[in-house]
Order: C-alpha cells, then sequence, then structure tokens
C-alpha cells in the first residue's frame, strides 16, 4: 500500500514536473531547456515569499504569475525571433536557463535555500504514518492535469493549440494568429514550470541548479509521450512505478537514473512512445 | 452575374506582376490576373504550374517578392494570413486541407475568430451541405473524400468570404458531388457576391462555374479569356501534356 502511494505520488511530482514542457513541444514544436531554469524560479518564489513573510501558500499564484510573465517576455524576446530556426531556438533555450540559473546565483547566492514548510507532518493510512505532503502533491497533479484537460478540450485557446499541434500551415492559412498562439503557451507552460517550482521545495533541496535533474526526466518523459498528455500521464505512472520499485529493492542511485534507462529503451523499441497507446 | 457588379476598375483581386517561390526557385514568375467583385475566375494548368503557389502568396502564406497585390483598391502585399482572412479572403487548400482527428464542428469553428458567430455561420453552411447538420461530432478524418471536400469548402464559406480562393475541390469526385459542388458555389455568389479565384484541372467544372479563365505554365499566364464557344478547345490544349 505503502509502495502504491510511494509511485502515485512519485507519477504525480513528474506529472506537475513535465507537463508545461509537454505544452511547449506540441505548440511550438521545440524542446525548451530552459524549462529546468523556471522550475528554479519558481522555487525562489517560495524562497522570497517566505523572506516577506507571506503565507507559503502564496507563492503558488506568485509562482505562476511570475513564471508566465518571465516566459512571455523570452518567448517575444529569444525564440519568436529564431521560430524558423527550430534547432537554434533549441540551442536559445539551453543558453537561457544557464543565464537564469547564473542570474538566480548573483542574486541569491550559491547556498541550498531554505523556504517555508508548505505542509508538514504525516497522515494516518492502515496504521503507518504518510507524509501528508505527498499526498498534496497527488492532489495538486490531478487538479492541474483536470483543469489542463478542461482548457485544451472547453476552451477556444485549447481548440487553437490543439490545431497548431496538428497542423499549423492550416491553422495559418484559416486565419489563426498562430504567433499569439504560440506566446500564450509558452507562457502557460513557463507559469506550469514555477508553479511546479514551488510544489517541489518540500521535496527537494532549493540552489540555483536544482531544475537540471528535474529537466532530464522532464524531458525524457515529453520524449515517450509525444505531444499527448494522457500518454504524459501513462509515462509518469509507468517510470514513476520504475523509479521508485528500483530505488525500494535494488538502490536509490540506480532508482535515480531508471527515468532515462527507460524512456531510451521505449523509444528504442517504439519510437512513437506511448502516444500510439 | 448582378449588374451593378463593377468590371473594371479597382474592385476585387488584382494582382500585377506577381512573383514567389521557395527558396532560391522561383515558382510564380510576373503574374498579372484580376477577379472582379462577384466574378468566378478558373485558373488551369498542368501540375507544378504554380498555380497552388499563387493561391498561397494571395494569402500570404508564401512570401511576395515582387509584384503588387490589392483586393478592393487596397494593397494586402506583405500582411499576414490572420489579417487576410479577417479582410474576408477564404481558402479551401488542396493538400492537408482538414484537421483530420477534430470533429467536424470544431474544422468548422477555426473558420472563426469567435464562436459568438458559430450557430449563425453553420446555419448558412447548413443550407449548401445539409448532411453536416447531423454529424458535427463526426471525426472529419472519418469522412468520405466527397464529404471532406464538401466540409473544406463549407469551412471556406463560413466567414462569409468576399474572395474564395478555392484548390482542385473537384479533385477526384463523382460527378454527383462536383454538382454539389458547382451548385453551392454559384448560390454563395448569386447570394452574397462572392469573387473566386477557383484553381483546377476539371475542364468540365470549370467551364460551368467559371466567368473567365487563365491557363498558368511554368509560373507565368500563357492565355486567357472567357468562357465560350471557344474555350474548351484552347484550354484543352493547355492541359494536354
Amino acid at each position: 500500500m505503502l509502495l502504491l502511494l510511494d509511485i502515485l505520488t512519485t507519477a504525480a511530482i513528474l506529472f506537475v514536473v513535465a507537463i508545461g514542457l509537454l505544452a511547449v513541444f506540441g505548440v511550438l514544436k521545440i524542446i525548451n531547456f530552459a524549462h529546468g531554469a523556471w522550475l528554479t524560479i519558481g522555487a525562489y518564489c517560495a524562497v522570497v515569499t517566505g523572506k516577506l513573510g507571506l503565507n507559503p501558500w502564496a507563492a503558488l499564484p506568485i509562482a505562476f504569475v511570475v513564471g508566465a510573465a518571465l516566459g512571455g517576455l523570452a518567448e517575444y524576446v529569444i525564440i519568436r525571433p529564431l521560430y524558423r530556426r527550430p534547432l537554434d531556438a533549441i540551442l536559445a533555450t539551453w543558453g537561457l536557463g544557464i543565464v537564469v540559473g547564473q542570474l538566480i546565483t548573483l542574486a541569491f547566492g550559491r547556498d541550498v535555500q531554505l523556504t517555508p514548510n508548505l505542509l508538514s507532518g504525516t497522515v494516518e493510512i492502515l496504521g503507518t504514518g504518510y507524509s501528508a505532503y505527498r499526498l498534496v502533491a497527488l492532489v495538486a497533479a490531478l487538479v492541474i492535469g483536470a483543469v489542463f484537460a478542461l482548457v485544451i478540450e472547453r476552451t477556444r485557446l485549447g481548440l487553437s493549440a490543439r490545431a497548431v499541434i496538428m497542423n499549423e500551415t492550416l491553422a495559418r492559412s484559416l486565419g489563426l494568429d498562430t504567433a499569439r498562439v504560440r506566446l500564450v503557451v509558452f507562457m502557460i507552460g513557463a507559469g506550469l514550470a514555477a508553479l511546479a517550482g514551488v510544489l517541489l521545495t518540500p521535496l527537494t533541496s532549493v540552489d540555483p541548479t536544482m531544475g537540471v535533474g528535474w529537466l532530464i526526466g522532464a524531458f525524457m518523459l515529453v520524449m515517450v509521450a509525444d505531444t499527448s498528455f494522457l500518454a504524459l500521464a501513462a509515462a509518469c505512472l509507468v517510470f514513476g512505478a520504475a523509479q521508485v520499485l528500483v530505488s525500494t529493492f535494488v538502490s536509490p542511485v540506480l532508482g535515480s537514473i531508471a527515468v532515462a534507462v527507460l524512456a531510451a529503451l521505449v523509444l528504442r523499441i517504439s519510437p512513437k512512445g506511448f502516444s500510439r497507446a | 452575374m448582378p449588374e451593378t457588379t463593377q468590371r473594371d476598375g479597382t474592385g476585387g483581386l488584382v494582382l500585377d506582376g506577381v512573383s514567389s517561390g521557395y527558396g532560391a526557385v522561383a515558382i510564380v514568375k510576373g503574374v498579372s490576373l484580376r477577379v472582379g467583385p462577384g466574378e468566378i475566375v478558373a485558373l488551369l494548368g498542368k501540375n507544378g504550374m504554380g498555380k497552388t503557389t499563387l493561391l498561397k502568396t494571395i494569402l500570404g502564406l508564401v512570401a511576395l517578392r515582387a509584384g503588387s497585390i490589392a483586393i478592393d483598391g487596397r494593397s494586402v502585399a506583405g500582411l499576414s494570413p490572420a489579417r487576410l482572412v479577417a479582410l474576408g479572403i477564404g481558402y479551401a487548400p488542396q493538400e492537408q486541407p482538414l484537421f483530420q482527428d477534430l470533429s467536424i464542428r470544431d474544422n468548422l469553428r477555426l473558420a472563426l475568430a469567435s464562436d459568438r458567430l458559430l450557430p449563425e455561420a453553420l446555419d448558412r453552411v447548413f443550407g449548401h451541405f445539409p448532411f453536416l447538420k447531423d454529424r458535427l461530432a463526426q471525426r472529419a478524418g472519418t469522412l468520405s473524400g466527397g464529404e471532406q471536400k464538401m466540409l473544406i469548402l463549407a469551412r471556406a464559406l463560413m466567414l462569409r468570404p468576399r474572395l474564395l480562393l478555392i484548390d482542385e475541390i473537384s479533385e477526384g469526385l463523382q460527378p454527383s458531388v462536383v454538382d454539389r459542388i458547382a451548385a453551392a458555389l454559384t448560390a454563395e455568389r448569386a447570394a452574397s457576391g462572392t469573387a473566386m479565384l477557383i484553381v483546377e484541372q476539371n475542364l468540365g467544372f470549370a467551364l460551368k462555374v467559371a466567368d473567365r479563365w487563365a491557363a498558368l505554365k511554368l509560373g507565368e499566364i500563357d492565355d486567357e479569356g472567357g468562357i465560350d464557344g471557344t474555350a474548351r478547345e484552347r484550354i484543352l490544349g493547355h492541359l494536354s501534356v
């Protein structure tokens, strides 16, 4: 039972971290390697929120807004001019990630930062205590996934985004302002990354390079999921399970690379990943 | 053709010395052509002559390299497709023309900038193609070839365009469907005074709906004329290998 909870909550955290990357990949057709930096920005929003003495939960909306605003700026200034050179755009996001990391180091130093606890303590489940916060993370992932699905399936923006994902030329020829769709989706993806950064603070140390490890995992998950967010949820469950099981029964070190190894294997066997399932 | 429509002057679509292409390759070379308000002009020619590229250039999907494009006296060169569609250009493309995985309803929705106008626009296109009405939730990719073509045209008509660009809408269709499409085009023109530039290889269809024709050969207008007794012979000469 505890193992199952571990798997579910691990998958939930992977999902929260990867979903913004997936949205950007689908619509802009680039992997945003600055995604990890935006996770870090979100985590530092939690740090600042704590220093200002605000309610720790206020960091969630603050991070989303700050992340989306900075994301919009990055899309407009850096990514949009490189739209016709996707490889250069990907390289630019990598550089942007480094710059953001350095700026954070300049402002806050290299040290690990402490953040206020969002929620501490345990919940009694079947006679054992289980981290209350990990359950909150699970709920957060379900809420984010549900809102994301609603926006994609039920709103005009979601329809426009799907149209751009499926056939951008056709979307353009029907008069869709595809540049605007790309901007808005990038802002949402960046905002979600920052939000995930806040949600990570109780689980990981906050320092200027914290996003890198998560970025690699999220990148692998998106490669396997292609552009389908249901496939992403499935991939998170499978890979989260692998990570938890390997960590528990073999070794935590191997567990942390389970996602990368499994993703490579899946893509070797089925280049379309989980999206065909 | 309503008598009030102006045949001369600056109304409608006016192309003057239009050139465009991809990379180092020039596809369209100095095309001058006019489609007056409410006029239907058929653009004919063999494959690879630049017909589709010319339509894409008018819609701003391919950059204009030389010449000018005006709609109702206003230069539209360099405008984005979004602006041109907002100005009233409808486009029925030939290649990958539908969002296969989206419903008929969503395909039609995407032609409009806002859902507020949807019920009225749907009613209008149901008038042309009633079968769409009961199948709005069906995925576009599951329609038959003829139904897909009718959906493409219906989507282009959603905005009630003043200029319609149509790329080989009759391709691969059985005669009864071609007739339905021809009827829809002439009905739309009669109701809204829509100007149309239709790229075709189906001579019978072109002769049926068009007022004038032009033949494109290697990116240039090779020949043009009205739909009269000699049109069939002359066009056949341009379409034969």
